[in-house]
């Protein structure tokens, strides 16, 4: 790291002590790169040193998925009950509508005490907001969303249960 | 006019009156669902877009968006900015209303016995709310709000026939490729930000003019031609154009129409204002990003056009031909962004305007038409529409007009247009030479085009039907549509006046 240290000798004296930022002349590139070679580096190292360390023992049972675990069964391609993406969208609904009364109740006082809005014009643009998701929200409600999807194997043994 | 002073975010009113019609829709279908009220559904939807459609002009009337200085209102600036009401989008805010309610009255019959009606009529007032938006978005991030407003509802819709393969595989791949596409524009909105640090376009052209984003001159470059890839799948022109043919011709046809019509003026209202409002042309401009953006459309235009024609050419389904067709009328289209010039171009510009608002009608009829189609079940390539005419001549006359219309043949107004267009590219050849070639493939290209339209006027109406039909039905609602788009279409002549005046003012307003 020579190289980085001011070459005159006055510098050298002024900077006793600390390194002054006139030093970290070198591209930032190469402290990124340094990462990426450190990050890449210490996984890769791991995995070398374990290879040389470890034991060597073939035995079937170990090529299984889970060793000495579950024993699979089936394909990994099987379909979901669509219930879970319709939860899934709902949730946005109201996702969204934290995400927007978060910053808004953040200003909400400030907005009140400045002459310049009204109650009208701080409170009813969020209430708009809320009563549109609503409305999306109680659409989503009569046409079934929430109602627990059933296969028809499940409806059936419903009916037979009956 | 202005007797009465309204409050400024009422300029919006053409967007604000399709999405409470949205709402509403959607609070009766929360009300009593799975309604089969058609004429309530459908009656609400076209109320709604022809209110919308009402105020628009009652605005453009008033004269909100004529300069002040013409003893207009001036253009109205909507949340600080964010979104402008200038007579460029309140002609698209018209245009957008008109295909919205020839569809929704077409649909009132193409639906019958169809499950979901409530989320059909309020999806599709959802969408034309988006593209009213995209008319009057005036900063990056509502373009970018505004048209996947436009984009998510219209997904669902070419889908909508959920137990047909052929619309759930075009719902598919309108949506992988309308995804791609967003991420795409959405990064070139961030290059852009990054070079210039504004969003909004008006602030973009300050930043470039006053020379801070020399530094990032390469970047602006690529978040440039990352717009134009959003703005080329809007508006289905070629490196994004093969979702269209596909998406097309699986979708209900009603819902083809509106794609192609209102969905893609409303992609050119924000290519217009983009390029127009942020990224005005110079010299400095073409220093600044390393080459002239009038290149990219002229290429884009001239490639446009002959992949739209030449491919229509040779089909044989009557929809993926007008699939075909409308992704060679968008490269027309396109030659209003390619003639802009740093001091010029209203001319070529208000012509694209005039050939958007033309082929709102006569493209939405001529789909309407292969709805009526479908209604009556005759199938789907050109030798199954053979002699037609016999059973239902006002239906066939009406194609008749859409087809010669659309050709460019004189009395109708898609002559009109494009003479305009052509004309446009001629004057803007003086400041660019490139344009000579756009005119000519124009030319060439409507010559071709008549090809494939007449064969189609052809099987109608000359052709003897292959196989014996029984009386064809007539359904109100869509021959309602079909022929006020082919009145439209012939009596947009006389008319043509008010319709070159407003294009005309609304280009020079926007270049201006």
């Amino acid at each position: 790291m020579a190289r980085l240290r001011p070459k005159n000798e006055q510098s050298t004296l002024i900077c006793v002590g600390y390194e002054s930022p006139n030093v970290t002349e070198m591209n930032d590139w190469i402290a990124i790169g340094m990462l990426a070679l450190v990050g890449l580096s210490i996984p890769l190292g791991m995995m070398v040193v374990s290879y040389l360390i470890r034991p060597s023992v073939p035995e079937t049972s170990k090529r299984a998925t889970y060793e000495s675990g579950e024993i699979p069964t089936g394909g990994t391609r099987i379909r979901f009950n669509i219930q879970y993406y319709m939860v899934a969208l709902l949730f946005v609904v109201f996702d969204i509508e934290t995400v927007l009364l978060f910053p808004w109740a953040v200003v909400y006082q400030d907005a009140l005490a400045s002459p310049e809005y009204g109650l009208l014009e701080a409170l009813g643009p969020m209430l708009l907001f809320v009563a549109i998701l609503m409305i999306g929200l109680a659409w989503a409600w009569r046409t079934g969303a929430v109602q627990w999807a059933q296969t028809r194997t499940q409806a059936a043994s419903d009916t037979d249960r009956q | 006019m202005a007797v009465f002073q309204l409050a400024e975010w009422t300029a919006m009113a053409p967007a604000l009156i399709l999405a409470g019609t949205a709402l509403a829709l959607f609070v009766f279908d929360s009300i009593s669902p799975h309604s089969t009220n058609r004429s309530l559904l459908a009656g609400t939807a076209a109320g709604g877009a022809l209110a919308s459609l009402a105020v628009a002009v009652w605005f453009i009337v008033a004269g909100v968006g004529t300069p002040t200085v013409d003893g207009g209102l001036g253009e109205i600036t909507v949340l600080s900015d964010q979104f402008v009401v200038d007579q460029m989008a309140l002609y698209f805010m018209i245009i957008v209303a008109i295909v919205t309610a020839l569809i929704v009255v077409a649909s009132y019959d193409y639906l019958v016995g169809h499950a979901y009606q409530a989320e059909y009529y309020s999806l599709v007032v959802l969408a034309a709310t988006g593209m009213s938006m995209m008319a009057a978005a005036n900063s990056l991030v509502t373009i970018f709000i505004a048209l996947e407003l436009a984009s998510l509802p219209s997904y669902a819709l070419v889908a909508i026939l959920k137990d047909n393969r052929g619309s759930v595989e075009a719902g598919l791949k309108y949506f992988l490729i309308g995804a791609l596409s967003s991420a795409i524009f959405l990064y070139g909105i961030s290059l852009v930000y990054g070079a210039t640090g504004h969003l909004q376009l008006d602030n973009i052209a300050e930043v470039i003019a006053a020379g801070d984003a020399d530094p990032y001159g390469g970047l602006l470059g690529l978040g440039i031609l990352m717009l134009i890839g959003g703005f080329a799948f809007k508006t289905a022109s070629v490196p994004f154009h093969f979702w269209a043919p596909d998406a097309y011709e699986g979708a209900p046809a009603p819902i083809s129409g509106f794609l192609s019509s209102a969905s893609k003026a409303a992609g050119f209202v924000i290519l217009f204002r983009v390029f127009t409002e942020a990224f005005p042309l110079g010299d400095q401009m073409n220093a600044l990003i390393g080459f002239d953006w009038t290149v990219a459309f002229i290429i884009l235009a001239i490639v446009t056009m002959t992949v739209g024609n030449f491919a229509a050419a040779t089909q044989n389904n009557v929809k993926r031909m007008l699939a075909y067709s409308s992704i060679g009328h968008a490269g027309y289209a396109l030659i209003g962004v390619a003639g802009l010039s740093a001091d010029g171009g209203e001319l070529v510009m208000g012509a694209a305007m005039m050939h958007l608002l033309v082929y709102g009608f006569m493209n939405t009829g001529a789909f309407l038409f292969v709805a009526l189609a479908e209604h009556w079940g005759v199938g789907r390539t050109f030798e199954d529409y053979n002699g037609l005419s016999r059973q239902a001549p006002i239906a066939c006359a009406a194609m008749a007009v859409f087809m010669f219309s659309l050709a460019g043949i004189p009395p109708f107004g898609g002559f009109f247009s494009k003479f305009f267009l052509f004309m446009g590219a001629l004057e803007a050849s003086a400041a660019n030479t490139a344009m000579l070639a756009v005119a000519a493939a124009l030319v060439v290209n409507s010559a071709l085009s008549l090809y494939y339209y007449s064969r189609l006027v052809k099987a109608l109406w000359i052709e003897e039907p292959a196989t014996t039909r029984d009386r064809l039905a007539r359904p109100t609602g869509l021959y309602a549509a079909i022929v006020v788009a082919a009145v439209m279409t012939v009596l947009i002549l006389p008319g043509f006046g008010p319709v070159v005046d407003a294009a005309l003012d609304a280009a020079v307003a926007a270049l201006g």
